[in-house]
């Protein structure tokens, strides 16, 4: 009988699990511990990242890293959250970069190093692979 | 000399920057650039002395490349969280052997979101992309309208400048106040001032004389209290700016001394659902002795895109003229005024050549005013061989970001 309601523990369990996160990766846009914001919109995320805004909407300043260029959770990322296409976002950048009016955002690499560098930085946001996440950060938004 | 020792103090910084920042091991300091190399053709030959077609000489009667290649190396650093530096470097095929000059050289303070605060070495905004007019792959042309963009020679400060930039809604607001000086800028001099100011040597007679025509000289020129202000409202669609300039102007050679030059312009620019669009309209105005060789002028053009995947084929239709010359010359002034007066269609089209590079191609046609040379090294109505009242120029440039 106890080996019965285990079975149905693990099932529910793997069910729940399935929920949470789908077959294809979960992306997970993370702040520090720290940070004292509940959430954040897409929009939101969008400004930040794009340089529009400087800070979060709790006025605390804001400073995006990116994943390498070629990473699946970037292209996730960049088509889910920024809705802007390469060539069009390189013209955008080329705009602000070489008139000295901001920078695009610093890139750290993987999943891994995305989230320890959030991790190590009060002001950092960065997105990454749902399942890279641990309780060294915060999670503001889940996109399936 | 002392843009020299500038141009080798930034390049060791690049120099020693570069194997770090590549192994992303320097925190705090990026390095990006961009390039242009391009070609250009002229279809006529306009005087029998000289295969130059373009009044600045770098479009020919012969395939070249010096009118729009060019290499830009930029470098910012960090200092903290508020505080960093940023220096440009450009290296322009159209200048002798490529010299090098630091075109922005800038330390920035962020005093607050809103506000930051830049002083050195500044590209300043006298039309909408005069602050990116080298980076290529950020505009449609291979080239700037010149009816616009030749209509300003001084296109940096030293001084400062004030980034305000506010926010409301979806739409951003850019109020950008700026005031310097300008050393050691180079005025092309108009064909009719440099056949009747004395201002060639002559190697035989060992003294200064006119030139001969199709010379193409440039005269150095100083600006003094240069003070403007950019005001731009853009949203994800389109751009909207008006901004005016206002400075002292100083041309030892032809005795222009603190004489006042203002711009005035207005531009905008969208992109919405493949449709492209950009327009501007100028207005110049020198005053003094200064007018003679450098007139007052009015300039405009405009441009519509449509993109199709990677394609992007424009149209554009330019126009530039002098309004208000005088018609006869001051005591001591062996010219009236230059008429630079011209209008040019072009056919354009980009192409999409991968991440960060795009390829262009271009044909205008260049009609200058009846009896006039427009922006043209002579009268194409006054050609040695097939005169006409057009000249064709033809381009291709490939323009990368890095």
């Amino acid at each position: 009988m106890k080996t019965l309601k285990q079975i149905w523990a693990v099932l529910l369990l793997l069910v729940l699990w399935a929920g949470f996160v789908p077959a294809h990766a979960a992306l997970a846009i993370i702040v520090h511990p720290n940070n004292n914001l509940s959430g954040i919109t897409a929009d939101e995320a969008a400004d930040i990242y794009l340089a529009k805004a400087g800070v979060f909407t709790n006025g605390k300043r804001a400073i995006p890293v990116d994943q390498a260029a070629n990473s699946p959770m970037r292209k996730k990322f960049y088509s889910a959250v920024i809705k802007k296409d390469d060539s069009t976002l390189k013209v955008y950048w080329s705009k602000l970069l070489f008139t000295g009016k901001a920078n695009p955002p610093r890139e750290i690499g993987d999943d891994a190093a995305v989230k320890n560098w959030v991790a190590s930085n009060p002001d950092a946001i960065g997105y990454v692979d749902g399942k890279f996440v641990d309780s060294s950060v915060k999670v503001l938004l889940i996109i399936p | 000399m002392r843009k020299k020792i500038l141009g080798f103090l930034c390049f060791s910084l690049v120099w020693q920057a570069l194997p770090a920042g590549a192994a992303g091991g320097l925190e705090g300091v990026s390095v990006s650039g961009f390039m242009t190399v391009g070609a250009t053709y002229g279809d006529k030959q306009l005087l029998s002395n000289t295969e130059a077609v373009s009044q600045d000489g770098t479009i020919e009667n012969t395939p070249g490349f010096t009118a729009d290649s060019r290499l830009g190396l930029q470098i910012s650093a960090k200092v903290n969280e508020d505080i960093s530096i940023t220096g440009q470097l450009l290296a322009k095929a159209r200048e002798e052997n490529s010299n090098v000059e630091a075109d922005w050289a800038f330390i920035n303070y962020r005093a607050s979101e809103q506000v930051s605060v830049r002083a050195g070495k500044i590209k300043f905004p006298t039309f909408l992309i005069s602050d990116y007019y080298e980076v290529g792959y950020a505009y449609p042309w291979i080239r700037p309208p010149q009816e616009v963009y030749s209509s300003n020679p001084i296109t940096t400060l030293n001084g400062v400048d004030v980034l305000g930039r506010f926010r409301f809604g979806d739409l951003s607001l850019l109020v950008q106040p700026y005031f310097g000086v300008s050393r050691g800028a180079q005025a092309l001099v108009p064909q009719e001032a440099a056949t009747a100011f004395p201002i060639c040597f002559n190697g035989t007679t060992g003294t200064f004389g006119a030139c001969q025509a199709g010379t193409v000289v440039y005269t150095d020129f100083t600006a003094d209290a240069l003070r403007g202000i950019n005001v731009s409202l853009s949203s994800d669609i389109f751009t909207v700016r008006a901004g005016s300039l206002e400075t002292k102007v100083n041309a030892p050679g032809f005795g222009v001394f603190q004489d006042t030059a203002k711009f005035s312009s207005a531009g905008l620019s969208m992109d919405w659902h493949n449709v492209v669009l950009y327009s501007e309209y100028f207005k110049r105005e020198i005053s003094g002795a200064a007018n003679v060789a450098f007139p007052n002028q009015k300039g405009s053009y405009a441009t519509l895109g449509y993109r199709i995947g990677k394609w992007l084929p424009h149209f554009t239709t330019a126009r530039i003229k002098d309004n208000n010359n005088p018609t006869t010359p001051p005591p001591g002034f062996p010219i009236a005024g230059t008429p630079l007066d011209q209008k040019s269609n072009t056919l354009g089209l980009r192409y999409e050549a991968g991440s960060g590079a795009a390829l262009k191609f271009e044909v205008q046609k260049v009609t200058p005013k009846e009896g006039t040379r427009g922006l043209l090294i002579a009268r194409p109505d006054m050609a040695p061989k097939d005169p006409g009242d057009d000249v064709m120029i033809y381009g291709i440039s490939l323009d990368v970001v890095f």
